[in-house]
């Protein structure tokens, strides 16, 4: 049905199968649980001999969500992240720990990609998803005046928990990597509680696997792909993965809002590309992914050469395909089962896909 | 410009039929081991045919509880003897694969055949209202596990209802659905008071009767007066109760909406419309039979699945003429309109300026439903998007104007069962604003600011279904 073909086109990560078979899926039960938070569905499958025990500690990882939610939200005037963007103007606030390590690694991410991931772009996204909601489409003066308050340069974090914006108009927005740092929380959490097989999922676009599933080395995730043709997958086992795209143009042509913005012109990014990273944290795949879809796959292969334990791959809509990266690995299979690439230190892999 | 004001007079005699106030809860159960239907708070029971023993539909009506036996189209007419014979009020009919003038004839038949029994047809097609993110589905073994959008996803039964009522507007659509009890502790324990709840909520706003298949362990511990089961299902019936709420005699509700949907075909326009409902723009269904100039006042935009006959096309190009928005969803033809070129195409999409208003024609079906209502909300613009709700990405709200006293009421759906503000901003000036939920009880007084014809409010903390009263400025005419 065309329906169900197109709507897995859009899926940011489309199907894991986990085959539980014989012994094991009689014995080992699985939990599934989920949560609203930060804009999203936070969930967890869980595979564990007890049942209510599993189920508590998810409980308590899913509470761990709705904590940073109610610390990092930007919706909630009543948050922490809200607060500091109230009156961290010319002036250092105290902050809380978690909020003050969330900024520091975005601070990180910034460095290593020269500003074109930034969370200080939050003025300039606001202007253009007010236009995808049916908002008119934003004059080059609202952009001139909401780029001016963009600016990592411009965020001081001062040691062990303060932090001073030297601008007069800065405000953070964390959307890019605090879905990530949220996961990871949740993996401490379900691994202090006992919980030795888990899956977590942020909404789709940020995914991370502890253990493995019964009887599979790992649990296999089959990612984005916006040509249909690839099936690239990873199988995850301590690790994390995220992908990242821009919003899905409109049928009516004209100026196409989205939600992913470039700091430097403060107009939305314009990819044929969809984004998605391996790595060992969901903090790093979650900030990984939206800073290597702003930097295109030339810079973005440059940018990793660097980094340990971090792999990517860009697909386009026509299928041509970028992978990068080491110590993880990112399996595909193109047009026939039996051709697999896979990325590694040395293998990367720029083609052209068969036309049909 | 055709600035149709949402809250205006929505037509008399038109295609908004004003419905009885509110459906019912009807609980389906495996055995007679139940408390009295007062204690309960539902009154309606239903049970599948064959029951096994005769005798426990007897009990159940001493019980105090309305009777009703399912049946399917091979034995309809075995059941309704039956039913007959036990006392049983009515038979609800799960036509299955039958069609719907099918059905009707069947339900037509067995209805003369059994003048006392009621006959309830049930819509095919319910879910289990829920917010995801992901399917976990447990099929031979196998756990699969997808993402439709890294935004909340809700499962919800507007479009079914809207549907079922523009082609049966004469009854209160039925449906039902299976609970998913596919993780262990769901499977053990059942769905908890909170899932109870929204499916409650749900129908209640969307004006629709619901069958709840009720949890075996649940009915065994309510009938064994056990606390735990009577604690959750308390906590159940303040949502059944703030449903009965609105039953005062004669009062009517019409749905509010400015945008129109015409088809014919479920199938087609379905992802279409879910996804509209989920986007909370205020829509009703239309028959392409409804297609009359005037059962399409107070709307400013028509969404068009179903091929327009040749008058159907002259009433679509007048409505774009007075400033109506008309689309066409993968529609080809010779239309009025083509007499002029496009103001604007690329391949997926052709505009046409029309009157004060315009047509535009998407050549494709609806292939991504986000994108879809996105743009359905880019072509109406902020001015005629006469409800918005932010940062409620799993709430929907639904609009109706009460009759005959004139008051509009706002139901509002969290599938996210946790406590979420939900800001609303409405078209239209109102007097008083008053907010109902079942744990609060009637009313908190809501304070509103006033921008540009808008009213803007917030729910502090709305949990899973609440009810927001809106008095008009001024006394409107009854409709």
């Amino acid at each position: 049905m065309r329906w169900n073909r197109m709507l897995l086109a859009l899926l940011l990560v489309v199907i894991i199968g986990i085959p539980v078979v014989g012994i094991s899926a009689q014995t080992i039960p699985f939990v599934h649980k989920k949560r609203y938070a930060m804009g999203t569905v936070y969930e967890v499958v869980a595979y564990d001999t007890e049942v209510a025990r599993a189920s508590a500690v998810i409980d308590k990882a899913l509470d761990e969500v709705v904590r940073l939610d109610a610390m990092m939200s930007n919706y909630k005037p009543e948050s922490d992240l809200s607060r500091m963007n109230r009156t961290a103007h010319f002036h250092s606030v105290q902050i809380p720990a978690d909020l003050y390590k969330v900024i520091q690694e975005s601070l990180r991410y910034s460095h290593l990609s020269d500003g074109e991931f930034d969370v200080s772009v939050g003025p300039v996204v606001d202007l253009w998803k007010a236009a995808m909601q049916g908002g008119p489409t934003p004059t080059v003066e609202d952009e001139a005046r909401a780029r001016a308050c963009v600016g990592y340069k411009k965020i001081e974090l001062i040691p062990p928990d303060r932090v001073e914006f030297h601008s007069p108009c800065m405000r953070l927005d964390l959307g890019s990597i605090g879905k990530g740092y949220a996961v990871d929380r949740m993996a401490e959490i379900l691994r202090a509680g006992g919980v030795e097989r888990a899956y977590l999922n942020a909404g789709g676009s940020t995914m991370y696997g502890i253990g493995t599933p019964p009887e599979h080395a790992g649990w296999t995730v089959h990612l984005r792909d916006p040509s249909n043709r690839l099936d690239p997958q990873v199988v995850l086992t301590e690790n994390s993965v995220s992908t990242s795209e821009q919003t899905a143009p409109s049928a009516l042509g004209g100026d196409a809002p989205g939600h992913i913005v470039v700091p430097a012109s403060g107009k939305p990014l314009r990819t044929r590309y969809a984004v998605s990273v391996v790595a060992k944290s969901a903090t790093a795949s979650d900030a990984l992914s939206t800073t290597l879809l702003l930097l295109g796959p030339e810079k973005g292969e440059a940018m990793i050469k660097g980094l340990p334990d971090v792999a990517a791959i860009w697909i386009s809509r026509d299928g041509e395909k970028t992978i990068a990266g080491r110590g993880l690995h990112i399996f595909l299979k193109a047009d026939s089962p039996s051709i697999v690439e896979e990325s590694n230190v040395e293998n990367k892999a720029v083609t052209k896909p068969k036309q049909n | 410009m055709r600035l149709g004001e949402f809250f205006s007079a929505l037509l008399l005699g038109g295609v908004l039929v004003a419905q009885p106030a509110s459906g019912k809860v009807f609980l389906k159960v495996s055995q007679a081991e139940l408390p009295p239907a007062r204690a309960m708070g539902v009154s309606d029971l239903v049970f599948v045919w064959p029951v096994g023993n005769d005798s426990l539909l007897n009990k159940a009506s001493a019980l105090g509880y309305r009777v009703f036996l399912e049946a399917t189209p091979g034995d309809l007419s075995v059941v309704a003897d039956a039913a007959e014979k036990t006392n049983a009020v009515g038979v609800i009919f799960d036509a299955g694969n039958l069609d719907s003038s099918a059905s009707e004839e069947v339900l037509r038949s067995a209805q003369s055949a059994h003048a006392k029994l009621s006959f309830l047809l049930l819509n095919p097609g319910g879910k289990e209202p829920q917010m995801k993110a992901r399917l976990v589905v447990d099929r031979d073994g196998i756990l699969q596990v997808s993402s439709p959008t890294s935004q909340p996803w809700v499962d919800s039964n507007l479009a079914l209802v809207r549907f079922a009522r523009a082609f049966r507007p004469e009854a209160i659509p039925l449906y039902s659905f299976h609970w998913n009890l596919s993780d262990a502790l769901r499977k053990k324990l059942g769905p908890t008071a909170e899932d109870y709840s929204l499916a409650i909520s749900e129908a209640d706003a969307f004006r629709a009767d619901v069958i709840l298949d009720l949890h075996e362990g649940l009915q065994k511990g309510l009938a064994h007066n056990e606390a735990e089961a009577w604690a959750l299902w308390n906590n159940v019936k303040r949502y059944v109760a703030l449903q009965r709420g609105e039953s005062a005699p004669g009062m009517l509700s019409m749905p509010l909406a400015n945008t129109g949907i015409v088809t014919n075909n479920y199938r087609v326009s379905y992802e279409g419309i879910n996804m509209m409902a989920r986007h909370n723009i205020p829509f009703v269904v239309l028959r392409p039979a409804d297609l009359e100039a005037k059962r399409l006042d107070g709307l400013d935009m028509l969404v068009v699945f179903s091929a327009p006959s040749i008058a159907a096309c002259r009433v679509l190009d007048d409505f774009a003429k007075q400033g109506g928005i008309v689309v066409l969803v993968n529609l080809r033809g010779d239309f009025p309109w083509h007499s002029s070129e496009p103001i604007r195409r690329n391949v997926q999409s052709a505009v046409y300026s029309v009157g004060t208003g315009q047509i535009v024609e998407f050549a494709e079906p609806v292939i991504d439903p986000e994108v879809f209502s996105r743009d359905m909300r880019r072509l109406m613009g902020v001015q005629r998007s006469s409800l918005s709700l932010w940062n409620s990405l799993t709430t929907i709200a639904v609009p109706y104007r009460e009759k005959p006293v004139g008051e509009t009421i706002l139901n509002l759906v969290n599938y996210a069962l946790e406590p979420e503000p939900v800001q609303v901003q409405i078209n239209g000036h109102f007097s008083s604003i008053l907010y109902e939920s079942p744990e609060g009880g009637c009313c908190q007084s809501i304070t509103p600011i006033e921008r540009d014809g808008f009213t803007e409010f917030v729910i502090p903390a709305l949990i899973i279904g609440g009810r927001v009263h809106l008095k008009p400025t001024v006394a409107r005419p009854q409709l």
